[in-house]
């Protein structure tokens, strides 16, 4: 069962549209909402969760309409946007006992294991913690109402290799149930290449790419040949080509497999996606060149 | 709505909003301003609203399972309960200084009796009106909002006492403890509380329209 459905989500401001943003995640899944900075996915979530108005579209959470059972929804979810960025000279106790009166399904015994868990103290300051304890505590609160979907707006950034590794492995756990799902957007694509079964691709606010990973790097090669291989022929089935000393480096679609031969061919990984289509959007006009 | 100003009470209060109470007894002076008194709570609901932006509250509060107007409904009421708990504190301070000044006698302005606290709920339902809405308006410009609505409350008081001291029907009855005028007096409270509660309830609802148009 779809645990979260997007549909036609739009919202125009001047100089920047959101537009007719589609996309499904399924209970027991990870996905990660990808695109570079400004591309729209914060304003996706926001679009999603009421903080924006949007323009047009709908939202579904565990099956309920968000505008119509938004309490219901907002029940069934924990949000983040960035971790814990409110009210920094509060204990964590002081957040936890108002945030508790709003969950009718808060749980005070998962509460104190998570923050057991996450070496959370409950006497400190919201201020006191780092990056990372932040987006804990942040989940430690989403996690103790029994939220069954998880929405972290760049969970990850600024926070150590060692970090962001305990927190990729615990969307993993969280997700092992079969019944939570987590989406999470993030421009750090190494991230999601540990942990996410689906990608969500953002680019100038449309919707360019929702399917599994594999799907998704599947459906592109990288390649790389000398510059006297970079013919006129060629030239319209690459994407973001980049010129270099010893030839050019390029994205092609899988399917023109059979057009590359005598090219190095590589697979394709998100962060070289998010490059060389970021460059020119999807078209296969190369204007590097 | 109670969990909201849980809430409201426990991470949004200010410092002032309890220290600002003692300020009443500014009314057992024999002559003095005693709007004065009364200001002050204003100074200290922009003091909350002030402390809210800094500390990101409608980030908090708007990520709880609430409608976006009742994030507005709580703070309107919160402000309104700040308003009556300093007239509340203030009315036995007006009342022992009714006792050692019975004749009245304040040479800086009104008396403080029933038609003054009328007055007084005129003035802060003249600051709910434009403060809120002007806040409201964004969510973030709370200085804005207060230069305007703390200037017209100041105009507001100016105009009142010229109006009290000057017109000599108005000093007669307004300004005295003189119990023939009494229901005057208690006419004018009467009239203060029924704007109050009026122009409160108008902010509110201006408010809450003009939340649902920000993006956050």
């Amino acid at each position: 069962m779809a645990l979260l459905t997007v549909r036609g989500l739009s919202k125009r401001y001047e100089g920047f549209a959101l537009e007719n943003a589609s996309f499904t995640l399924e209970a027991g899944y990870i996905m990660g909402f990808i695109g570079r900075n400004g591309a729209g996915k914060t304003t996706t979530l926001k679009s999603m969760l009421g903080l924006v108005s949007a323009d047009a579209g709908q939202v579904w959470i565990d099956g309920m309409d968000f505008r119509k059972e938004e309490f219901a929804c907002k029940q069934r979810i924990g949000v983040s946007f960035g971790g814990a960025d409110y009210y920094p000279r509060a204990r964590l106790s002081d957040i936890a006992s108002v945030t508790r009166r709003f969950y009718p399904d808060w749980d005070g015994a998962v509460y104190r294991e998570l923050c057991g868990r996450f070496d959370l103290d409950e006497n400190k300051r919201v201020r006191q913690l780092s990056a990372g304890m932040k987006v804990k505590f942040s989940l430690a609160l989403a996690l103790s109402h029994r939220a069954k979907l998880l929405i972290l707006d760049e969970p990850t950034s600024g926070l150590d290799p060692v970090s962001r590794d305990e927190l990729v492995e615990l969307f993993q756990r969280i997700v092992e149930d079969g019944e939570h799902s987590v989406l999470f957007s993030t421009h750090i694509t190494s991230d999601l290449e540990k942990c996410a079964d689906y990608i969500t691709y953002i680019q100038d606010g449309r919707i360019t790419a929702s399917c599994d990973r594999d799907s998704f790097t599947g459906a592109y090669r990288l390649v790389r040949g000398a510059a006297s291989q970079l013919t006129p022929e060629l030239l319209p089935r690459l994407m973001g080509v980049r010129r270099h000393a010893f030839g050019f480096t390029a994205l092609a679609e899988a399917a023109d497999l059979p057009l590359l031969s005598g090219l190095e061919i590589a697979p394709a990984d998100l962060e070289s996606i998010m490059i060389h289509t970021s460059k020119e959007g999807f078209s296969h006009e190369a204007s590097a060149v | 709505m109670k969990h909201l100003l849980y809430k409201e009470l426990r991470l949004a209060k200010h410092p002032t909003m309890f220290l600002f109470l003692l300020f009443s007894a500014m009314l057992l002076i024999p002559s003095y301003p005693y709007y004065v008194a009364f200001i002050y709570t204003c100074l200290s609901v922009f003091f909350v609203f002030l402390q809210g932006r800094e500390n990101n509250d409608l980030s908090f509060t708007a990520l709880l399972p609430v409608r976006k107007r009742d994030i507005v409904r709580a703070r309107c009421l919160l402000v309104v309960l700040m308003q009556l708990a300093q007239v509340l504190v203030s009315l036995p301070c007006a009342i022992v200084g009714a006792r050692i000044n019975p004749l009245g006698g304040n040479a800086a302005g009104i008396e403080a009796n029933a038609a003054f606290f009328g007055l007084v709920l005129v003035m802060y339902a003249l600051f709910n009106l434009l403060f809120l809405p002007a806040f409201y308006r964004t969510g973030y410009r709370v200085g804005r909002a207060f230069l305007f609505a703390g200037a017209a409350v100041l105009v507001y008081i100016v105009a009142s006492e010229l109006l009290v001291q000057c017109v000599p029907a108005l000093k007669a009855s307004l300004d005295t403890f003189d119990p023939a005028t009494r229901g005057t007096r208690l006419f004018v409270l009467l009239l203060g509380a029924g704007l109050y509660a009026a122009g409160s309830l108008l902010a509110c609802l201006l408010s809450e329209r003009r939340f649902a148009r920000v993006d956050l």
